[in-house]
This record gives structure tokens, sequence and C-alpha cells, in this order.
């Protein structure tokens, strides 16, 4: 019951009129940057965030606004899946299989209209999920001294290149330039300046806004130069909509299964949504294969990866909020979003800022009606919106990003290190470095000094604190098998994923 | 593999100096407890140092980087984007940031006449949509007497 009474007062914060605009606002501009090829939420939270602040909204609001632009963009990454075949961000790849031919044939606005209603499945019991376990998982966490975050950031880092990724030797180095980026500046403990090189302008370290923006959204800049190859595709044009309760209820069993799949992939570290809608793609697959006509336009091929996904993202909420830990590039940037706020995500978070964040779990709830609503009668004007050319609309995008980060400084000295970055993250992604370490690395830095610092305090300076608790040796071993797995299962899974893309291709 | 190697030499160097840089710390107070200011980049040297040499060790094989007049193409684009910048502050948000969308549409390979026309009303827009809407400072430009 307590549960209850503080998801009220939660929507007590979250029900204001001002914070209803927030989140309408939110949940508008999330689906729009998560409907554009190559924008994908960590950019797009990224983008919004120095703007969002120099609106000098309160904790709560700019909290709620930024969760819905959150849950917008899980929503918009389908539509050009469906309309274009080009999935808007990662986890919508496995959306295309059964979306697009879907289109094809005609049915447009079902393909899209289901998807909506499944990305709400999903969403919605995720939330509830969330709400469920959150509690107990940061009563737990309460027992974690500064030894068990210390392995608690290690582990985050290891599985960070998740089951997919490459090189896991590439993550380490990644890991170790961010977290390199984030010893620039006065170090708080001692007050000894480090790595400024009497530059004023990093005495207080270089904002990881800047970072994120430079890294992400400039150089996804340069690397649209360079591909040019998503101009001139045809865009599928979208037909009234005839949906009855039938079509409606044949999806739902697969919608709630998806969910379930997608929220467990969501929770447990390294997996994140990608691999939820691709488990739950292919296990629906299995499971009704021969009874359907999956990868030809099968309404349940378009239902299983969107309520794998958008519940995946959800899913993902609980360890950033309840250990501070992120599982993923998004929940890396809400998180750099509360650290912002002053706010530290982990289980004092749930006793000290109670009100906010129950007020974002009541605003998630709140804002995936609101998406539903806008997606289904709405759907219109992101269509017509998709239909800008990109050439037009990155430039933009850019220059919103742009102002975001002037608006925070008020000096170019930031917008030279925003190209700067731009540069380095187009050159790292060439080389195959993955960027989340290096942006996660950059916020969580300051943090992990400080916690091995109070172990180190704690045990009179000897390092065996780090690993003498049952806590530290199990973090420590699901670490090592989050760092070594993706040798093993990732080659399998990424070829698994790429073939099912090329057959539709 | 050339690439992965070059990567691995930069780090490497990139470990070392910023080690060294470290070790030169002092507290100014007899030190933050056990361990003082340059531990944590020390640690941090020799993690990126042992990345830096296994990938020179054991390379990946390489991705193809563009030929050289992508690179070409991406040189003018990192100049609009700094040339933007320098004039900024100068010329004001509305005609820098329009000739900037202007010519990265352009070179994203629309036609000069839409690209500018698009170009110069969204900075308008943007720049009253920011400025009177949401009421932040965006430059005016100190050519014309503002700030």
């Amino acid at each position: 019951m307590d549960i209850l009474q503080l998801l009220m007062q939660g929507f007590a914060v979250a029900l204001t009129p001002e914070n209803i605009m927030y989140a309408m606002i939110g949940a508008f501009l999330g689906t729009l940057i998560g409907c554009l090829p190559g924008l994908g939420p960590a950019n797009g939270i990224a983008i919004l965030m120095p703007l969002c602040f120099s609106l000098g909204l309160g904790a709560d609001s700019a909290l709620i606004m930024l969760t819905s632009v959150y849950a917008g963009t899980m929503y918009g990454g389908r539509i050009s899946s469906i309309l274009l075949n080009i999935p808007g961000d990662e986890p919508a790849m496995m959306t295309c299989l059964d979306g697009y031919p879907m289109a094809r044939k005609g049915k447009a606005a079902e393909a899209l209209a289901l998807s909506a209603i499944a990305s709400f499945i999903g969403s919605f019991l995720a939330v509830i999920g969330l709400i469920i376990m959150a509690p107990l998982l940061a009563r737990f966490a309460l027992h974690f001294g500064p030894a068990e975050y210390f392995a608690l950031f290690i582990l985050a880092f290891a599985t960070l290149g998740g089951i997919t990724g490459k090189n896991p030797m590439k993550t380490v180095l990644a890991t170790a330039l961010g977290l390199m980026l984030s010893t620039i500046g006065v170090d708080m403990n001692t007050g000894v300046e480090r790595f400024t090189y009497g530059n004023l302008h990093l005495y207080e370290g270089i904002d990881f806004i800047v970072i994120i923006v430079g890294l992400f959204a400039v150089s996804e800049l340069f690397i649209f130069i360079e591909s040019h190859a998503r101009e001139g595709q045809a865009m599928i044009k979208v037909e009234k909509l005839k949906l009855t309760a039938r079509d409606i209820l044949n999806v739902l069993p697969t919608s709630l299964r998806g969910s379930l799949l997608g929220f467990i992939a969501g929770v447990l570290p390294g997996a994140g949504a990608s691999l939820g809608s691709f488990i739950s793609y292919t296990l629906e697959k299995k499971m009704l294969g021969k009874k359907g006509c999956f990868g030809e336009g099968d309404p349940r091929g378009v239902a299983a990866p969107e309520a794998g996904n958008n519940a995946a993202a959800n899913g993902a909420l609980v360890p950033m909020l309840t250990l501070g830990v992120p599982g993923s590039g998004t929940t890396a940037v809400l998180l750099a979003m509360l650290v912002t706020l002053n706010i530290q995500p982990g289980p004092m978070m749930f006793q000290q800022n109670a009100d906010v964040v129950w007020g974002v779990i009541a605003a998630l709830l709140f804002g995936n009606i609101l998406l539903l609503f806008m997606n289904i009668p709405m759907i219109g004007v992101f269509v017509k919106i998709l239909s800008v050319p990109s050439r037009y609309l990155m430039p933009m995008v850019t220059m919103v990003a742009v102002v975001g980060i002037y608006s925070i400084s008020n000096s170019t000295t930031e917008l030279y290190m925003m190209i700067g970055f731009g540069v380095l993250g187009y050159v790292l992604r060439k080389l195959d470095i993955p960027l989340v370490p290096i942006v996660l690395g950059t916020l969580l830095g300051p943090t992990m000094e400080v916690n091995l610092r109070n172990a180190m305090i704690l045990s009179g300076g000897d390092v065996g604190i780090l690993w003498n608790s049952g806590i530290t040796i199990t973090i420590w071993s699901v670490a090592v098998i989050g760092l070594l797995a993706p040798v093993v299962i990732g080659p399998l899974l990424r070829r698994k994923m790429k073939a099912a893309h090329e057959v539709v291709e | 593999m050339i690439n992965d190697r070059v990567l691995g030499l930069v780090g490497l160097i990139l470990a070392v100096f910023y080690g060294l840089g470290a070790q030169e710390f002092q507290p100014a107070f007899g030190g933050g407890g056990a361990i003082g200011p340059s531990a944590f980049p020390t640690l941090l040297a020799v993690l990126l140092a042992i990345s830096s040499i296994y990938l020179m060790v054991k390379p990946d094989p390489d991705e193809s980087w563009p030929p050289l007049k992508t690179l070409g193409e991406l040189a003018i684009i990192l100049g609009v984007l700094i040339g933007f910048v320098l004039i900024l502050e100068w010329v004001g948000f509305i005609l820098s940031a329009g000739l900037a969308v202007s010519l990265l549409a352009w070179r994203m390979s629309a036609k000069p006449k839409p690209a500018a026309m698009v170009g110069f009303s969204s900075s308008v827009f943007m720049f009253a949509l920011f400025t009177y809407g949401l009421d932040l400072a965006l430059p005016g430009g100190t050519l014309w007497g503002m700030n």
C-alpha cells in the first residue's frame, strides 16, 4: 500500500498543468527525434538537455520533460522502420522485418497503429515492473558500501560493450579515455588542479553535455555526409486506418510475451533495448513460425519487437534509478541529467528525493498514455515531417544542438570543444571504438574515484577490501563474464541479427 | 590492421604522458587519506597502456576510410562549423546560422536556392523562438552594436 501512496504523490507532482504541458512537448519532440534516421534516443536527450537547463525548469519539470522525450524516442523509432525500411534507431531494426513488408501491402496505417499499441503495452507493463522492483532493489542496495559501489561501476563498464559488442579491449580503451577526461579539472577531495595547464576554462572540468553532443550529434553529421546513402528513399503512402478489435486481440498475446522478455533484457546489465527487441522477435517467430507469415508482413512480427524494445527501455531504468549504474548509452545520458540537477541516483534517492522519483514514474505512466494517443490519431504529423529530406533536417538539428551548448556557457570556447569532440567521435567510430563508455566514463569518473578513496580509508589502505565481501565477489565475477561473453556469443548473435535484416532488403 | 596499430601507438603515448603528468600532483594539506590525487589517474594510465599495447599486438581488420574526395567534403563541413563559431558573436546568430545551415544543406546535395531559403528562414525562426519564446539570449552580433 505504501507504494500506491507514493505513486499517488507522484501523480500529484506530474499532473500539474505545467508539467502536463512539458510532458506533451517532450513526448512530441521525442517521437520526432526518434523517427529521424540516425538520431537515436541518446542524441535526442543530449541535444534537448542543455535547453531544458537554460530554461531554468525545476528538477521535476526538467525530469518529466526529458523522460517523456526518452519514452517518445522509443515510439518514434518504429515510424521510419515501417515507412522507409530504415530504423530510426538501433532497437527499431527488428521492426523493419515485418513492418516494411506490411506497409508495402498497403497496410502502413495498420502497422503503425498496431506497433503503437504494442509499444504502449510494453512500456506500460515495464513501468509497473519498475514500480514493483525498484524499491526492493533500492532497499537491498542500502547495504552497499564504497567497495561494492566501486565494483558495481566496473560491472557497468564491463557489460557496456553489450553482448553484441565486438572487441572487449576496445571497450576497455574507451572506458580509460572517458575516465581520463573526467579527471581534468580541480580534484574535489584535495583541491589539486589536474591536467588544466593553467587554462581557466578547464578548472571545473569539461562539461559532459559538450562531450555528449560532440561525440554523438556532431559526429553523426560527418557520418551522414560520408554515407549519403539515405537519400531518395521512396516513402510509402499511409492509407486510411482500418483497424478492428480483432486485429488488436490478435497481437495481444504476442505483445504480452514480448513485454516480459524485453523487461528482463532491460533490467540485466549490458543487454538493453536492441537485445530486447531481438529476443522477443526471434522467440515469437519460433513459437508461431508455422502459423504466421513472419518476414512477409505479419502483424505479430511488428508487435513483438516493439513491445520488446519499449519494455527493455523502461526496464533499463531499474538499475539506473536504484543503483545509479546505467546499462546503456541512453540511460547514461539520463543519469547525466539527474547529476546535473544535483540528484545522485542510487538507493538514497528513493528516500531523499522520493517526490522526484515517483514524479518521474508517474510521468512515465502518463506519458505513455499520451504517446498512444499522439501516435494513432496524430501519426500524420510525424509522417509529414519525415518526408522533409534529411539534408535540411540534419543541419537544423545541429544548430539546435549548438544553441543548447551556447546557452549553458555563453562562450564560444565550449562550441570549439564540441566541434573537436565531433571530429574525435567520427575518428573513433571509424576505428570501431564504442562511444558510450567514453561518455559514461566522464560521467561516473568522479563518483568512482570518491568510492575508491572511501573504500581505502575504511580499510586503512588495504586494496583487498575491493573483493573481500560476498557481494563484491559476485559483482566482479559478473563483470568478468560480461566482458568476455561478447567474444563467445557476440559474433553469433550479430550474424543472426544481420542475416534477419538482410532478408528484407 | 594499420588503423588499430596507429591507435594503439597514439594511446600508448597518451598513457605515458598522462601517467607522468599524474605523478606531479601534490596534495596541499597532507593528502586525502590513503589515496592522493595521483593514484586514480595512474591507474587509468596503466589501463590505457595495457589496452593500447593489446591493440598493437592483436589489431582488428580495418574498416575502410572514405576516399580522398569524401575526406575533402568532410574538411569543408568542418570548415563551415568552425567558420560559423568564428563569426557567431561578431555578425550574430541569424546571419551566421543561416549561412551555416545553407552551406551544410548545399554540401548535402540540396540545390543552392532552396538551401539558402531553408537556411535563413530556419535561422530567423530559431532566433525568434529562442529569444522571444524561450528567453534565451543568442548573440545579436557586435557588428550591429548588439550583444
